[in-house]
């Protein structure tokens, strides 16, 4: 997906205001998975590192670098839904 | 097809959110979420998966079972820890793709100021949250505070060195070193009670940090997602600071609290035992309890729990006060008391009780002090004054089950110890409970 900068800018605006209108009215209760699920989100910055993988050239240090992105990010991704998903759980067991 | 994808991963990724809202669809948002992101990461391969060599795909899998083992074995209790990890670990892997990016290319100018505000956000955020799991370990203390007030000028500074300099190698790796201890000693001077703040605020960069590598690679997803997370935490980081009536910035220049500043009494606490709690809460119709940092330390909640069944046997009303900051991050108490199987209906917030407490026969409060202290109400030279409090001091009777007589966070003496209503029972949360409910059997 490709974009003019100020389309992009019009897009994180939304996003951003979107973002913040759902999240307003959250109760108490949901702040931690709220929390722990928004942080496995920010794993996704792992498609950057997918996208420059490719592209680094050969540079091993580069490589290793990216290869250290894709780790950190994978372990975001995995482990934050996976423990969200076990506080969720326990919420659950009380309906 | 690929746009099509992207399309549908973005607005599961906005119902994810909105269904995050409610207790009753929250564990739908988790699998919408983790689908968007699957869809995602996918079309992030353009259906080419040959560019792709073994070491890229044996560190997806071996990272994301670690993720899987990680997450299961830690026990609820850390969570605030392991949140704050998965958090650093995000925050790190923005910070080393825009290096990646600085280093490798010849960016366009305005690349090269996002690739180096999303390097700087993203290693601040991946030290500083190693530091918040440390401090909420508590293996760290507070650290000199003049010393990062005078680094943290140099931050926001280093991202407009491109105005001026030409980027090369060592300039790239100095930024790096600047924010990396940028963010050890920023963290570092905030005291553990203001960690719910902290690890709330760190959330939200991470998800600025991969909005900002959005830029850089040109991709609509991760902008979307990123802003997504990097709003939904500054909404939760307001949300602290206001239960606490301080700013962001007050919160972020740390230095409060950890100190006694004043801890005398004018006169002594009548302290009470078991037995005499027992008989009280067997003759009270209403209970309401305030958990505390103190509960989950002590790790009481299992004791809390059989108290609750033993009380609602005798049918006498439980309720559960939650004070928006009580614990380490977010939802702390919340989170600890449905670990035992608490209904989420007997939770209440501070908003929903406070009128409750001046016919409430008995209030319990396990291990907090500076959120249930009055003088938040009375006192205008104290340090918490204006803080919205629990105002439990209006109950008919309240026990504070609590170790000492020190003063919470804030430093100060919490004259609700020594209230005409209220009795100290000087023990560790869970030991006091137990006897207790021991003490129950023989009434």
């Amino acid at each position: 997906m490709e974009a003019t900068f100020l389309l992009t800018l019009l897009i994180t605006f939304l996003a951003s205001f979107i973002g913040y209108e759902l999240i307003s009215k959250i109760p108490q209760t949901l702040h931690t998975p709220l929390m722990s699920g928004s942080n496995a989100i920010s794993g996704i910055t792992l498609i950057a590192a997918i996208l420059i993988y490719p592209e680094v050239g050969e540079s091993q240090l580069l490589k290793i670098i990216v290869l250290i992105a894709i780790a950190f990010a994978t372990l975001n991704i995995v482990g934050g839904f996976s423990v969200t998903g076990r506080i969720l759980e326990m919420f659950k067991k009380n309906d | 097809m690929i746009e099509i994808i992207l399309l549908v991963s973005a607005i599961l990724f906005i119902f994810a959110l909105k269904l995050f809202g409610r207790p009753s669809t929250a564990h739908r948002a988790n699998t919408f979420a983790m689908l968007a992101m699957a869809l995602a990461v996918f079309s992030a391969f353009n259906f080419d998966f040959s560019k792709y060599d073994s070491a890229f795909y044996i560190t997806i899998v071996v990272s994301g079972l670690l993720g899987v083992l990680i997450s299961k074995r830690v026990q609820m209790t850390q969570m605030p820890e392991l949140v704050g990890l998965f958090n650093g670990f995000g925050g790190g892997a923005s910070g080393a793709i825009a290096y990646v990016e600085l280093s490798g290319n010849s960016l366009p100018i305005s690349d090269v100021f996002v690739a180096i505000f999303s390097m700087v956000i993203g290693i601040f955020t991946f030290s500083g949250s190693l530091v918040a799991v440390m401090k909420l370990r508590g293996k760290l203390n507070n650290f000199n505070k003049k010393l990062a007030d005078i680094f943290s000028v140099f931050l926001p500074a280093i991202i407009l060195i491109p105005v001026v300099l030409e980027m090369d190698d060592l300039l790239i790796e100095f930024i790096i070193l600047v924010s990396l201890i940028g963010g050890v000693i920023r963290v570092a001077v905030i005291g553990g009670a203001d960690m719910p703040v902290v690890i709330a605020f760190l959330n939200s960069l991470s998800g600025i940090a991969a909005m900002s590598a959005g830029f850089i690679v040109n991709s609509i997803i991760l902008i979307v997602a990123g802003a997504l997370v990097g709003a939904s935490g500054i909404i939760l980081t307001l949300l602290m600071c206001t239960a606490m009536n301080r700013t962001l910035l007050d919160v972020l220049k740390g230095g409060f609290g950890g100190t006694a500043i004043n801890n005398e009494y004018e006169k002594d606490p009548t302290s009470t035992s078991p037995e005499d709690v027992a008989i009280q809460l067997s003759y009270a119709e209403s209970v309401v309890i305030v958990p505390g940092y103190g509960m989950a330390v002590a790790q009481a909640q299992a004791a809390v729990k059989e108290l609750t069944n033993t009380l609602k046997d005798k049918n006498i009303e439980v309720k559960f006060a939650i004070h928006p900051v009580a614990g380490r991050m977010p939802g702390h108490m919340n989170v600890l008391l449905a670990e035992v199987d608490i209904d989420y209906e007997d939770m209440f917030t501070l908003e929903d009780i406070n009128s409750e407490f001046s016919s409430t026969d008995v209030v319990m409060v396990l291990g907090a002090n500076d959120v249930v202290n009055p003088l938040a109400r009375t006192d205008e030279d104290s340090p918490i004054y204006g803080m919205p409090i629990l105002d439990v001091d209006l109950a008919k009777q309240v026990i504070v089950i609590k170790r000492s007589m020190s003063p919470g966070y804030a430093g100060i003496a919490n004259p609700l110890f020594i209230n005409d209503n209220a009795k100290m029972l000087f023990t560790d949360a869970k030991e006091g409970l137990e006897n207790i409910i021991k003490s129950f059997e023989l009434v």
